[in-house]
């Protein structure tokens, strides 16, 4: 008996559509769930607050996509973060190791390490949107890494003080930058209130700035927002 | 029954058969009508209601239910975000929808470019093959459009209805956009149905321009959709809440122009596969051998112009990615190394039988020419080429394995294939399988010729050392790759290609002169392929197809639980990135329902050529609108 060739060409077109499906099963199956927020208590200690980082940095954070934790050999597209907080005491001169860790998380495009580009992105902003207290637990999470742990819910930065917390650098404000990693931030000031971690919907991102048409490399490195550290 | 009289049997039986039907549909109308009377709610007796006493319960009822309708009344009106679609969900039905109108959007826009193209070869070459060549593909257009509108209709009632929320804000940044895309697609339509049915009636010249403004308005629709779909992906133009503050830097966002440069090349290379496989089925059908080479040949230029786009489609893909990286370096690492990296896995399965499936065809084409063919000698070493080219690419940089295996290797990297994983070797696997298509065409090319010129020796020199030269510079930058910094590694990628794409269009440049004027020592008999060589042709469109629906995928998933990245906030319940094993599903599914569609046009379109229905057997039977005209009218109309 002859099969029509309709009735071939339809076999064919179900052979070549399940073979491909199936090629889907085959690879590793994960469903990938929007971050869950992190509600960070007033009263944390440092402890917890290394412990909270951790996770946000394993979850909402998205720090491990670019980041790496241990891997010796090469190619590196990012930074490894093992030992970070031993180089990030001697990155910057004037710098805390505290200092640094949030330039590079609220400004990351005002240092690149040698021999990386930029692509670090604004982590405070959507897509990833930490809030400031999120931020000073990625950070206690970081000084782990190599050091002590030393920030509190009421460490100020340069680029946010806690409710009650004296700005970094004014009179009465707790450890200057440089002590503030050996000594931790003043636990004199009262807790901050709640603070709850935000949606990171909640706050719409600044888009980053179109460069020419056709961005080369170099230009897009150049344009602010874009890169990282 | 099954003789002379059998018909008439049929229609008496036929003729008992209604009545009859009728009485006994009225007797069950009935029937259904006093079981009904019979069940009928009863209301049980009450007391007159003059005579019954008001009870405190009947005053509490009448007082709630004034209540309910007081508050009803006063409930404001409030958006809704979102709304739910039976049985798949919202985002699946938007899923299929979109992809289904993006699928027949590719082939209305694809098949108009290579069929001018076509056409002009044939005003230019006086060859009406190629007239004729274009027409049939044209052919394909008028059903195709109308499914197009018609899934463009139902995705955009399916976005107000099932994401008012997320709709309404695509449209306040928009708005500008969406007057001249609905008078572009007016003028789509006015140019494509007069490029159709003018076909032959107007000058060649005007019906090449009316070519012309269908392309240039095509492009200009899928320009401006591809706005809102890649603002999606990379918004600009906005305030950090949202707001609009240049709608032209949000048309101009980082993806746009790299989308329209991919989207149009890859619409050709689907086009003409789908162009190819129409042929293939109609060469399977053929039953003449005029046919047969008719289709053969249209099934030659349609693959041939899905694989000339195919191969730069790559470099394209490149510049995406560049500026998904430019845009945002988490955007760019999620593609390539969070949830979306296995699905590359994939990609990599479809490029790699894309690459085989379309240099077996060109082999098998090796044989429609007359005699021996001694350049059919080098197929096994291309073909050795291409697999292991195919192997790397579709090598995994970790390997799921048991815990044991894990350990074995020390991680999930396989200690040798691990090499072949990393973007080093997938980049040269690319550009060797690119490099070693072309060579398959050119031997194609050549088949049952010989250079006469003077300079042929020093021409396939040339043509050899600069392939040879471009192989080399693959390669030895693919392995360089793996001893620098990811800064330079990046960076090898641009020589790679250009190195590849010099040597296309040098060695094409050479060959052009070099076969004018050629011995020939054979004839192409087109359509003197086998059957299977038509079957490869429709392979190739399901994997175009499929391959179409998977990076679609790649590119809307991408944004993960964002509607707009970083600006909207996906909160339904399907903001979650599904498996990849849920996503080929649906791809599928998708895949098979626009080949059951496009068959109904391949058979709609081949009603065109079918003689028209006639009463009685016994009279000749004539195509409508050939102008021919039935004996019996011959002598009033005076024509024979």
């Amino acid at each position: 008996m002859t099969i029509p060739h309709p009735l071939r060409v339809a076999a064919l077109v179900f052979v070549a559509t399940g073979f491909y499906t199936y090629v889907g099963q085959m690879v590793p199956q994960k469903e990938v769930l929007p971050p869950q927020e992190t509600v960070i208590a007033a009263n944390l200690t440092t402890d917890e607050m290394v412990k909270v980082g951790q996770e946000i940095m394993n979850g909402k954070g998205l720090c491990f996509t670019c980041h790496t934790l241990g891997k010796t050999e090469g190619p590196f597209r990012f930074p490894d973060l093992s030992g970070v907080d031993t180089r990030a005491k001697m990155r910057k001169p004037g710098y805390s190791d505290v200092d640094y860790f949030a330039e590079t998380i609220y400004e990351p495009n005002a240092f690149i390490v040698p021999g990386f580009n930029p692509g670090m992105p604004v982590i405070n902003k959507p897509p990833i949107g930490l809030t400031d207290q999120e931020i000073l637990c990625v950070i206690a999470y970081l000084q782990t890494l190599g050091g002590t742990p030393t920030v509190t819910l009421q460490t100020s930065t340069k680029y946010y003080t806690p409710a009650g917390a004296a700005p970094p650098g004014a009179p009465g404000a707790g450890p200057a930058p440089a002590a503030a990693s050996g000594a931790g931030a003043a636990p004199t000031a009262p807790p901050a209130a709640g603070a709850p971690a935000t949606a990171p919907g909640g706050t719409p991102a600044a888009a980053p700035p179109k460069a020419a048409p056709g961005t080369t490399p170099a230009a897009a490195q150049a344009a602010p927002a874009k890169g990282t550290r | 029954m099954m003789n002379g009289n059998g018909g008439t049997l049929n229609r008496k039986m036929l003729f008992i058969f209604g009545p009859v039907t009728g009485v006994v549909m009225f007797a069950a109308v009935i029937w259904m009508a006093s079981q009904l009377m019979n069940r009928e709610y009863k209301e049980p007796y009450r007391a007159p209601a003059s005579a019954a006493d008001a009870t405190p319960r009947e005053a509490g009822v009448n007082a709630e239910r004034a209540a309910a309708e007081t508050k009803a009344k006063a409930t404001p009106y409030a958006e809704v975000e979102y709304r739910a679609f039976p049985v798949v969900g919202s985002r699946v039905a938007i899923w299929a929808v979109a992809e289904l109108h993006l699928l027949f959007a590719a082939f209305v826009l694809a098949v108009p470019i290579f069929a001018f193209i076509i056409e002009v070869i044939g005003y230019k070459t006086g060859d009406m093959r190629y007239d004729r060549l274009a027409y049939e593909f044209t052919k394909l257009l008028s059903t195709s459009f109308s499914l197009t509108a018609t899934f463009g209709a139902a995705l955009t009632f399916m976005l107000i209805i099932l994401y008012p929320k997320f709709t309404n804000y695509l449209m306040s940044v928009f708005s500008p956009t969406f007057l001249p895309y609905i008078l572009l697609f007016f003028f789509e339509a006015f140019f494509l149905y007069t490029y159709y049915y003018g076909w032959g009636k107007f000058h060649p010249l005007v019906h090449l321009g009316l070519g012309l403004g269908l392309n240039l308005v095509g492009t200009g629709i899928m320009m401006i959709a591809n706005a809102w779909v890649t603002f999606m992906t990379s918004p600009a133009g906005i305030s950090d809440q949202g707001a609009v503050l240049s709608v032209w830097d949000a048309i101009y966002n980082y993806t746009w122009m790299p989308i329209n440069i991919h989207r149009f090349i890859a619409n050709i290379a689907f086009g003409g596969s789908v162009a190819g496989a129409y042929a293939a089925f109609k060469f399977l059908q053929a039953e003449t051998d005029e046919e047969r080479a008719h289709y053969d040949w249209m099934g030659y230029i349609g693959n041939f112009v899905a694989i000339s786009a195919f191969l730069p489609l790559p470099f394209a893909g490149y510049y995406l990615a560049k500026e998904i990286y430019a845009f945002s370096q988490t955007l760019g690492l999620t593609m390539m190394g969070g949830a979306f990296s296995w699905l590359f896995i994939v990609q990599a399965v479809l490029i790699g039988n894309l690459f085989l499936a379309a240099n077996y065809y060109l082999w098998l084409g090796m044989g429609r020419v007359e005699g021996r063919q001694p350049l059919q000698r080098f197929i096994k070493y291309l073909l050795a080429g291409v697999t292991i080219c195919f192997m790397v690419w579709a090598t995994p940089r970790s390997i799921i394995a048991t815990v044991s295996e894990l350990r074995a290797m020390g991680g999930s990297t396989h200690p040798i294939l691990g090499y072949f994983g990393v973007m080093s070797a997938k980049n040269t696997a690319v550009n060797i399988l690119i490099l070693t298509t072309f060579m398959s065409f050119l031997l194609y090319r050549r088949t049952g010729k010989i250079a006469a010129v003077t300079w042929a020796k020093k021409g396939h020199a040339a043509q050899l050392l600069i392939f040879a030269a471009a192989a080399i510079i693959v390669v030895s930058l693919g392995v360089y790759g793996y001893f620098v910094e990811a800064t330079v590694r990046i960076g090898l990628s641009v020589p790679q290609v250009s190195s590849v794409l010099f040597a296309m269009v040098s060695i094409t440049a050479i060959d052009i002169f070099l076969f004018r004027g050629a011995n020939k020592t054979g004839e192409v008999q087109w359509g003197k392929m086998p059957a299977v060589s038509q079957y490869v042709l429709i392979f190739i469109a399901v994997t175009f197809t499929w391959l179409m629906g998977l990076m679609g995928y790649i590119r809307s998933g991408l944004r993960q639980h964002w509607h707009v990245y970083g600006v909207i906030r996906d909160t339904s319940v399907d903001a979650f990135t599904p498996t990849i094993g849920f996503a080929t599903r649906v791809v599928s599914v998708t895949v098979l329902l626009f080949f059951l569609l496009i068959g109904f046009v391949f058979w709609l379109t081949s009603l065109h050529d079918k003689p028209d229905f006639e009463r009685q057997t016994n009279k000749p039977r004539l195509r409508h609108g050939s102008g021919e005209v039935p004996p019996e009218l011959a002598g009033e109309t005076g024509r024979a």
